[in-house]
């Protein structure tokens, strides 16, 4: 996972820049290093600075995944879902002192919060301006117009099926794919056992497979 | 009048049938856990796969800007 830069001390900032780096480790914990992060996130709540860091820093990735995949693009950009991840991380941090470990692990607190900052975000009508980003000073490594231009609009398409899914169903993929949760941490996050969230997410694929097919069709 | 539906006893229930479901339900979890991992999954005709795949990769787009630079001429 990439180091980002540490904002006052702790909070990491978010930026685009910061998620790709993390793009090669989504994994929130393994089953191996499970007890590493409960160790990590009781001496977060303790006030210990590199814990928190430490905590917030495999967290902040999942986070903003998931904030983008249910806010989507404003004229192009993910300012507004990177602002409400970062609102996110703030809300996690303020109410760390006050967190108590009654068995579930600490992610199913963190997308909690996130869940509610994110429906907070889509009642709200107001969008905010975009800032206009600065030009780079080399050339754009990335993806060609035609091919962003694709990935765009088929993104867009996953989004408009997912938003047609029952909530459950669009939850858990979001979680499990997009974040990059794995089963466990997917079904520790949403209260079901990890057979349960396979069973689930085998539905919600054939549902989505199912729309998708429709609307190719119509 | 009211129709009762019988519960078909275990012994009925077929084993190919239920291997099969649970197969499905596997190789779905496989195709999802390499989505989840950021692992390269060929799609194929499943338009679900791909769509995520897209979503993905949206979402993780390592752009700083939509503004591209191209050399005048």
């Amino acid at each position: 996972m990439g180091t980002c830069t540490i904002v006052a001390g702790i909070m990491p900032n978010v930026t685009e820049g910061c998620v790709a780096d993390a793009a090669t480790g989504v994994r929130l914990a393994t089953r191996s290093d499970e007890s590493d992060l409960r160790e990590l996130t009781s001496l977060a709540v303790q006030g210990d600075r590199t814990a928190i860091e430490s905590l917030l820093g495999h967290l902040r990735p999942m986070v903003v995944r998931y904030c983008r995949t249910r806010l989507g693009r404003v004229a192009g950009h993910y300012h507004i879902a990177d602002d409400v991840a970062q609102e996110v991380c703030i809300a996690v941090l303020s109410a760390l002192p006050r967190y108590r470990d009654i068995g579930r692990p600490f992610a199913s607190f963190v997308f909690g919060i996130a869940s509610h900052k994110v429906a907070d975000a889509l009642r709200s009508s107001v969008r905010a301006a975009v800032p206009t980003p600065d030009l780079p000073d080399g050339p754009d490594e990335g993806p060609g117009p035609e091919e962003t231009v694709v990935r765009y609009i088929e993104a867009q398409h996953a989004r408009d099926l997912l938003s047609r899914l029952p909530d459950a169903q669009r939850e858990l993929l979001i979680l499990r794919v997009v974040s990059g949760l794995s089963a466990e941490e997917t079904g520790n996050v949403l209260g079901m056992s990890p057979g349960a969230v396979r069973v689930a997410q085998h539905r919600a694929l054939a549902r989505l497979r199912q729309l998708a097919e429709l609307e190719s069709i119509a | 009048m009211t129709t009762r539906r019988r519960r078909r006893p275990a012994r009925f229930l077929g084993a190919f049938d239920d291997a099969d479901v649970e197969s499905d339900v596997e190789r779905t979890d496989m195709i999802l856990e390499a989505l989840a991992r950021r692992e390269p999954v060929a799609s194929g005709a499943d338009a679900a796969i791909r769509l995520l795949g897209a979503l993905i990769a949206d979402v993780d787009s390592q752009r700083l800007s939509s503004v591209s630079i191209t050399p005048s001429t």
